[in-house]
């Protein structure tokens, strides 16, 4: 993509550390959490992310077009879950003709029925329509931000609003998703580089090498193309897929590092087997600095998808992505809101991130709070 | 020295074979060819038969299969040939030779603002660490390190092309020139093409000068705990000669890798913000090119930002060795 | 033996001799001229394998005296377009002066007749056109090539219409005629099987070269040959037969088959011979060597323009060619209205329209979206105006005809009944476009004469089709689902359409409207190359698509007859099979749109699309253009088209 990715870039710094934690690890992590709580950016970040995870799950209950929970004919049923996945849609509803219009029709089918609704009575996927619900005029297509649609509308008069908040989801899970693949690969490929060396070494640098030289773009559209049904997780997958390079070299560099201290050495002459070593006394130690690129990747995971949707590419529809949102403000400049809310979405979310990572450099690297001191 | 490179080109070699082996099954296997794309536009009374379209395929090579297209593409460039661009049926060398330049003038412009400004800027921050002003200037940069270039594009874009319309503010939507661009006078000629980078430029530096001045202060950080800084500042040494003389100096070794792997990002485009801007470049060619299925185009580019890569590290490590005389390969 | 048989270099002289003095022989001794007519010349220096019109079956063409005594010529009209256009708008009212449209803002039908009323009329006298003038026209892409062969874009044939030679047109009813400036006469056999064509002795190419008759037969063969690298011209001019330059200026087509359209085929683009004749055996393709680079930057033109200047990726600028309207000082064909046609390419739409109203281009097409949204504001009317026309595009969902799904023809009902054609109409489309019924638009005269009314958005119904149909909720889990070969498949599509935001959006309404009903329909968005290649393969379900139409209504017969190139959806029916078997050989026009008619209405039936919405072609015009008209195929792509644009006097 056009910057290059910030766990690349990260990751090519020379390591920062060099003493290295041989203490007990527990302790280490404690101390370090106690340092991070210390940190006042990183923390609000923390606290930020948390709220975005919360909006991500309850977004069914703060805005949509279906009832969170609702009596009916006699049982419970929670049909706001069919946001999540469409299947859950319950099947009554379908047998009583509802076509997914819950407003107009609950009362008209069963008098004595009751619902809950979300808190803000508009559609990620559909334009609300003129009459659907008591006092709602119904959207119209390029409103500005107005008493119903607090974030303005697209241009089939469907709510940005409702479109952010469900969008949450998608930005939440291919950061954290992709990362995580990206992490599992990347630690892997570097602990076996790092601990064996020589050819293995060798052979695992020019994968990386290879890897990164390889073009995200053609892999996605690719990958897109051979699909029957590609679906986010498809992209989260190729994200992840691509982007663990920057781990891995890290993770070798602190393999090779590692390998050489006495602790090292002395457990290998206890005569462990060579797994125990890696995953046991190696991998521990060296995860505090491998957490700092796996927390920016994130935040760059996140950064490429909203890249991809905005160029087109993205998230399959009918899921809705702040990307996509961004991508139909860039053929009508005019309408700001629909640049500046996914706009901000999208950089507060990437801050968050960046600084959680930086929380994490700081407060595991121990050099670093010498020198404040 | 001359193993380490040897071997080193060596291996480089073969992971170019490797990564344009990859790239040209990946996109050889996507479906459509660059003949789907002529088809799509055709007049309806004007449909190509399934004999003249498989005529087609044959006159250009792709009714052979992949792999033995991909050795075939690397006879050719043994000799140098890259091939002709389906799309515009001009050599492939031509077609790219075209974007180098504005690609150029926005990477290099933004690269050399980026350096301009990052270094004092890195500087300032160590000096001032921990009070007002650095919390300030730093809490700045990593904001602006974290908004997205398209969603600063398109906000310039909502201010500066539609608010300040018909305003001398105003700037253009995109391209390099104006229309009437052909008609203006030499210095006009100048004034258009800059009022035409501005944006972009702007978009494109941002997010490195950010990246570079948290940089240049991480490193000074490092350095000015060793223990020669506090001699020397026990010495009495100014603390203008001492952050500049005795710790800028030592943090120049990171700098000089991070300037290596910044080298292939000078050709390589922006791919979003080209596309943004419609700005001629290599990244704008590249996604066109994928999308209109150009083989030997995509297979060019490749090749190009690949080597560039792969050189770029190479030459980090060799500066690596060159300033810093700890570093040997033998 | 035949021009396009095999010969190879060293033996044709001799053999060319032999067969000469046969023919003499023959001629003399009053033999059956059955015979074959000898080849005027086989110059070509064969090189390599390359056959000029290896396509070409062996032919041996009867001798114009036979032709003459065995067939009854009908004569065909020979015609000059703008006089055409003039006597149509003779007789048509004028709604507004030109001051008036100049001030109106098009916002209503009415406005819009008006305005073209006014401003699309043609010059009452030549002293009002300014004949200096230039204009700017707005192109996507830059043309690939400036070779009429190979052109295949809108582009390209822009720029070959006003470079390029050719011999017929047709006008906004799709009448097909020979053009005036280089037909003498146009005649065509009561059978259909052959049409004879009387060249002007006053054609030229843009280096002198005279054009004749034999770069017609020329053109033929190099389109008809198998490595020449021809996207568009082969088809229809495979049905040809063979074409004979009896002399310089007599050229008759043989047509392979007696049918209502063969004329049609006729039209193809023509090369000059003398540029290619020996280059085409070192370079089929016509494109990579020096030679053809240099004829590829600076073509032959044969048509009224020549491309004067050229920025690859910017700006290609076609001059006035003075030698092709005046002869010796004098005056040999009507004057063309611009001096140069500047083509600009911008390739982003939004910098486009911000061109237009700058006043940097001179016309542009709209999307529906800015005719609504973008060009109503006292900027854009200050340099430009607007106007539409009904195009007949029409847009729908195809339903692939094999797939379990809508093998049936009650479950493609079902999907036109089910979706909200309304919302699609008022909303997504900004309520400017008319429903589509069919594959005739309705003032069409090839459409039935009681047109079928457009599918209106009706759930209960299509449940109830879907339920007969046997796709019900047997398992309980709120989907349809049905029983096939043992196995329990349910409804659950994905349908393809390109990755444009409005059409996404089309598609995600009918995704709406299916969950409604218990269906399951994923919407897939790809990038174009993907999209046609998926619908030309039948790997998808269901695709949002578009067609134009083509000149003469049998074009539609590669979209249903069973099998055919475009028939993506593979839909098969005999009786519609056979229809388009007997409207292709029926000769008489009221018989053949009645057949037209009965097509169209089993098709409604049928439904194996559904159709949506006709699409306008809406354009910005400067306000210093005159004599624009809309047809069927938008402003430029019939006769005359862009030529009877002008540009008056200040």
């Amino acid at each position: 993509m056009s910057k290059p990715p910030v766990a690349e870039m990260k990751a090519s710094m020379p390591p920062l550390n060099e003493a290295g934690q041989t203490t007990a690890s527990r302790g280490f992590w404690a101390e370090s959490w106690q340092r991070f709580r210390r940190r006042k950016l990183a923390m609000s970040a923390l606290f930020f992310v948390a709220f975005l995870a919360l909006t991500a799950v309850l977004s069914p209950a703060i805005v949509g077009t279906k009832p969170i929970m609702v009596r009916y004919k006699g049982n419970i049923y929670f049909p706001a879950m069919s946001y999540f996945n469409p299947r859950w849609e319950n099947e009554i509803f379908f047998r009583d003709g509802f076509r997914m219009h819950y407003s107009e029709n609950l009362k008209a089918k069963d008098p004595r029925s009751w619902a809950i609704w979300p808190l803000i009575y508009q559609d990620p996927y559909r334009r609300v329509r003129e009459g659907e619900w008591p006092g709602h005029p119904g959207n119209e297509s390029y409103m500005p931000p107005n008493r119903h649609n607090l974030f303005g509308t697209t241009h089939p008069g469907v709510d940005v609003f409702a479109q952010m908040v469900h969008g949450t989801r998608i930005a939440l899970l291919v950061g954290i998703v992709a990362t995580g693949i990206a992490a599992v690969i990347g630690i892997i490929v570097g602990a076996l580089a790092g601990f064996f060396r020589g050819a293995v070494d060798m052979v695992l640098s020019r994968i990386i090498e290879m890897v990164m030289c390889i073009p995200v773009l053609v892999l996605i559209l690719a990958l897109l193309a051979v699909l029957d049904t590609p679906t986010i997780w498809h992209l989260m997958v190729v994200l992840g897929a691509t982007g663990w390079t920057g781990i891995a070299r890290l993770t070798r560099g602190e393999f090779l590092r590692l390998g050489q201290m006495e602790y090292v050495s002395a457990a290998r002459a206890l005569g462990f087997g060579r797994l125990r070593v890696m995953f046991r006394h190696i991998l521990p130690n060296s995860l505090a600095p491998v957490l700092v690129p796996i927390s920016f990747g994130i935040a760059a995971a996140i950064l490429i998808e909203s890249g991809l949707s905005f160029l087109g590419f993205g998230a399959p529809p009918p899921n809705p992505s702040w990307g996509t949102l961004l991508n139909a403000g860039r053929s009508n400049l005019q309408m700001w809101w629909l640049i500046l809310f996914p706009g901000i979405a999208i950089f507060l979310t990437v801050l968050c991130y960046n600084l959680i990572g930086e929380g994490i450099q700081e407060a595991t690297d121990p050099k670093l709070q010498q020198g404040r001191k | 020295m001359t193993s380490y490179l040897i071997r080193r080109l060596f291996f480089g070699l073969v992971t170019l074979i490797l990564i344009t082996f990859v790239i040209f099954a990946l996109v050889r296997n996507m479906p459509g060819t660059p003949l789907t794309v002529d088809l799509a536009e055709l007049d309806p009374s004007r449909q190509i038969s399934q004999e003249d379209l498989e005529r087609l395929e044959n006159i250009y090579g792709l009714d052979k299969h992949w792999s033995l297209a991909y050795v075939q593409w690397l006879g050719n460039l043994v000799t140098l040939d890259m091939g002709r661009s389906f799309r515009e049926k001009r050599p492939v060398t031509e077609v790219i030779g075209e974007r180098i330049g504005p690609t150029l003038v926005l990477s290099v412009t933004s690269l050399f603002l980026a350096y301009l400004l990052a270094i004092p800027m890195g500087l300032f921050t160590t000096v001032r660490s921990g009070r007002m002003e650095e919390r300030a200037l730093s809490t700045f940069l990593y904001m602006l390190y974290s908004i997205p270039s398209f969603v600063a594009a398109l906000l310039l874009l909502n201010l500066f092309y539609v608010r300040l319309e018909g305003t001398v503010f105003q700037l253009p939507l995109g391209g390099m020139m104006s229309m009437n661009y052909t008609e203006l006078s030499f210095t006009g000629r100048i004034w258009d093409r800059f009022m035409h980078m501005i944006l972009p430029v702007f978009c494109a530096t941002y997010g490195s000068l950010a990246y570079y001045s948290r940089f240049v202060k991480s490193n000074m950080e490092e350095v000015i705990r060793q223990d020669y800084i506090r001699t020397a500042r026990a010495k009495g040494v100014g603390s203008v000669r001492l952050i500049w003389h005795h710790a800028f100096r030592n943090t120049m070794i990171p700098f000089v890798t991070l300037m290596g792997l910044t080298l292939p990002g000078l050709l390589s485009g922006f791919v979003i913000l080209e596309s943004v801007f419609t700005w001629p470049g290599m990244g704008l060619l590249f996604l066109d090119s994928i999308t209109n299925r150009d083989y030997p185009t995509i297979m060019g580019l490749t090749l190009m930002f690949s080597v560039l890569t792969l050189l770029g590290q190479l030459l980090a490590d060799i500066l690596y060795a060159f300033v810093d005389p700890r570093v040997t390969y033998s | 033996m035949h021009i396009g048989s095999p010969l190879n270099n060293e033996t044709s002289n001799i053999y060319f001799l032999s067969i000469f003095f046969l023919f003499c022989v023959l001629i003399l001794a009053g033999c059956s001229p059955d015979t074959p007519v000898a080849p005027q010349e086989e110059p070509a220096p064969e090189s390599g394998d390359f056959i000029l019109g290896d396509l070409i079956e062996p032919f041996d063409p009867p001798s114009l005296k036979k032709l003459e005594s065995t067939v009854e010529w009908i004569e065909q009209p020979v015609l000059d377009s703008i006089e055409l256009l003039r006597r149509r708008q003779e007789e048509e009212p004028i709604l507004a002066t030109v001051d008036e449209a100049l001030r109106l803002h098009n916002n209503s039908p009415e406005a819009n007749r008006k305005i073209l009323s006014a401003l699309g009329r043609l010059p009452d006298k030549d002293a009002d056109v300014d004949y200096d003038a230039s204009i700017t026209r707005y192109i996507a892409a830059d043309v690939k090539s400036t070779n009429p062969l190979m052109a295949d874009s809108t582009a390209e044939f822009d720029v070959v219409e006003l470079t390029g030679f050719g011999l017929f047109g047709f006008d906004w009813n799709f009448n097909l005629f020979a053009a005036e400036e280089s037909v003498v006469s146009w005649h065509t056999s009561r059978d259909r099987m052959y049409d004879k064509v009387i060249m002007r002795d006053d054609l030229t190419w843009s280096d002198g070269v005279p054009i004749t008759a034999h770069d017609v037969v020329f053109s033929f063969r190099v389109i008809m040959s198998s490595r020449v690298p021809v996207p568009a011209q082969r088809t229809g001019t495979d049905q040809l037969k063979w074409v004979e330059a009896y002399d310089d200026h007599t050229l008759v087509f043989f047509h392979k088959k007696p049918l209502a359209v063969n004329s049609w085929n006729i039209g193809f683009s023509i090369i000059p011979k003398h540029i290619y004749e020996k280059s085409i055996y070192e370079d089929p393709t016509l494109q990579n060597s020096d030679y053809h680079v240099r004829y590829e930057k600076n073509p032959m033109s044969g048509g009224p323009y020549v491309i004067g200047r050229r920025t690859v990726g910017r700006e290609l600028v076609l001059k006035l060619r003075e030698d092709w309207y005046t002869r010796n000082g004098k005056k040999i064909r009507s004057v063309p209205y611009f001096n140069e046609i500047h083509f600009l390419v911008i390739p982003e739409d939004s910098v486009a329209l911000l061109a237009l109203k700058a006043g940097d281009l001179s016309e542009k097409e709209l999307t529906a979206g800015e005719w609504q949204n973008k060009t109503g504001d006292e900027r854009f009317y200050q340099h430009n105006t607007k106007a539409y026309g009904l195009e007949w595009v029409y847009f729908y969902f195809g339903w692939n005809n094999e797939t379990v799904f809508f093998s049936d023809r009650r479950v493609r009902q079902a999907m036109s009944y089910a979706f909200d054609h309304k919302e699609l109409l008022k909303v997504i489309l900004y309520n400017v476009y008319e429903p589509a019924n069919g594959i005739f638009h309705p003032t069409s005269r090839w459409a039935p004469k009681n047109p079928p009314p457009p599918y209106k958005q009706d759930q209960d119904k299509a449940e109830k089709l879907l339920d007969d149909a046997g796709w019900v909720d047997s398992d309980g889990d709120g989907i349809r689902d049905k029983m096939i070969d043992g196995q329990l498949r349910r409804f659950e599509f994905s349908i393809l359409t390109s990755n444009r935001t409005d059409r996404v959006a089309i598609c995600n309404l009918l995704r709406q409207n299916l969950a409604e009903i218990g269906i399951i329909c994923h919407v897939r968005p790809l990038d174009f190359t993907v999209l046609q290649e998926k619908t030309l393969q039948g790997h998808f379900h269901a695709y949002f698509g578009g067609w134009g139409t083509g000149a003469y209504p049998d074009t539609n017969e590669n979209l249903w007859k069973t099998g055919e190139g475009r028939n993506y959806v593979r839909y098969s029916n005999p009786e519609v099979d056979r229809l388009f078997v007997e409207a292709r050989q029926e000769m008489d026009d009221r018989r053949r749109e009645e057949i037209f008619g009965r097509i169209q209405m089993t098709l409604y039936e049928d439904q194996p699309y559904t159709w949506l919405y006709f699409r306008n072609s809406f354009y910005g015009f400067s306000k210093r253009l005159r004599g624009y008209n809309f047809s069927p195929r938008g402003p430029y792509n019939y006769s005359p088209g862009f030529s009877s644009i002008w540009m008056p006097r200040q």
